[in-house]
């Protein structure tokens, strides 16, 4: 790696790491201190306005239904987020925001409306284009890489899974 | 014969706008429209901050003749949104200054 993609990945790391402390710090001294950035970041997922399947939700942040279902159960009882039974499915469960969750999912994504702002104003539109492209294509390839990762984390857990049960017979 | 009805359709919306009266009509509807959205929001603001109804006007700026900080715009707008089905985006929120702006997004929106 030469000096200038040395500096390039320095700064891509930097940028990663800031914006999480940055957006720890901005929730521990606003009105929503109880929330972690995981989360806001579940709020997020599961968005201000229609109720969502509790699979549909775990599919957007990447992880099981059984996690998510802690993580809610805790959202609940802080006052973020209501269950709802399904009016044509009684069987199917919806989550959706309560007032106080759809009034922390806008401060934040107020933030993230503001760091666009900031990076994107001082440039003409063909390069606003580049940049975003630019961006895009990074988040194609840690995508790529994460569910690759994830991928084997799960094989390896079925496969150890597996073994225990031949073991326990 | 099918093809005859949007003709005459289109006859009396063409009536219909020529027409002073229904112009009239409709131009109350509105307004009444926007008032009734105007009490919501005061009533909304009244709930929201120390402020009597008559100190508000339709030209009142939310931010600096009330002092709105960010979490109270928002509040405003989560209640809005759920009051009248609609969505209110931030690029929207940008252009908003007095209660007035407020009134004529809500009407644009909620049509």
């Amino acid at each position: 790696m030469n000096t200038a993609e040395h500096d390039f990945a320095d700064s891509l790391l930097h940028i990663f790491d800031n914006v999480l402390l940055t957006e720890e710090k901005a929730l521990s001294k606003g009105y929503f201190a109880d929330l972690s950035i995981a989360e806001l970041h579940t709020l997020e997922a599961i968005g201000p306005y229609e109720a969502r399947a509790m699979s549909e939700t775990a599919n957007r942040l990447g992880i099981t239904t059984g996690t998510l279902t802690v993580a809610i159960d805790r959202l609940v009882k802080k006052g973020y987020v209501e269950r709802n039974r399904d009016t044509k499915d009684r069987r199917v469960v919806r989550i959706n925001l309560t007032r106080h969750g759809k009034l922390a999912y806008r401060m934040h994504s107020k933030f993230h409306t503001l760091l666009v702002k900031r990076i994107m104003e001082p440039l003409d539109p063909d390069r606003q284009e580049i940049l975003a492209e630019m961006v895009m294509n990074i988040d194609r390839f840690i995508t790529e890489q994460y569910r690759k990762y994830s991928d084997e984390e799960n094989l390896k857990t079925r496969l150890d899974d597996s073994r225990r049960s031949i073991e326990d017979v | 014969m099918s093809e005859h009805v949007p003709e005459k359709q289109q006859q009396v919306d063409s009536d219909k706008k020529g027409n002073p009266r229904e112009r009239i009509s409709d131009e109350s509807t509105k307004e009444k429209q926007k008032d009734r959205i105007y009490d919501d929001i005061i009533i909304m603001l009244t709930r929201m901050i120390t402020v009597s109804p008559t100190d508000v006007s339709p030209e009142t700026d939310i931010l600096y003749d009330l002092g709105l900080d960010s979490l109270q715009v928002y509040e405003l707008v989560v209640d809005l949104e759920d009051g009248y089905d609609i969505r209110l985006p931030d690029e929207d929120l940008d252009k908003i200054h007095t209660v007035q702006d407020v009134v004529d997004l809500v009407y644009k929106l909620s049509r």
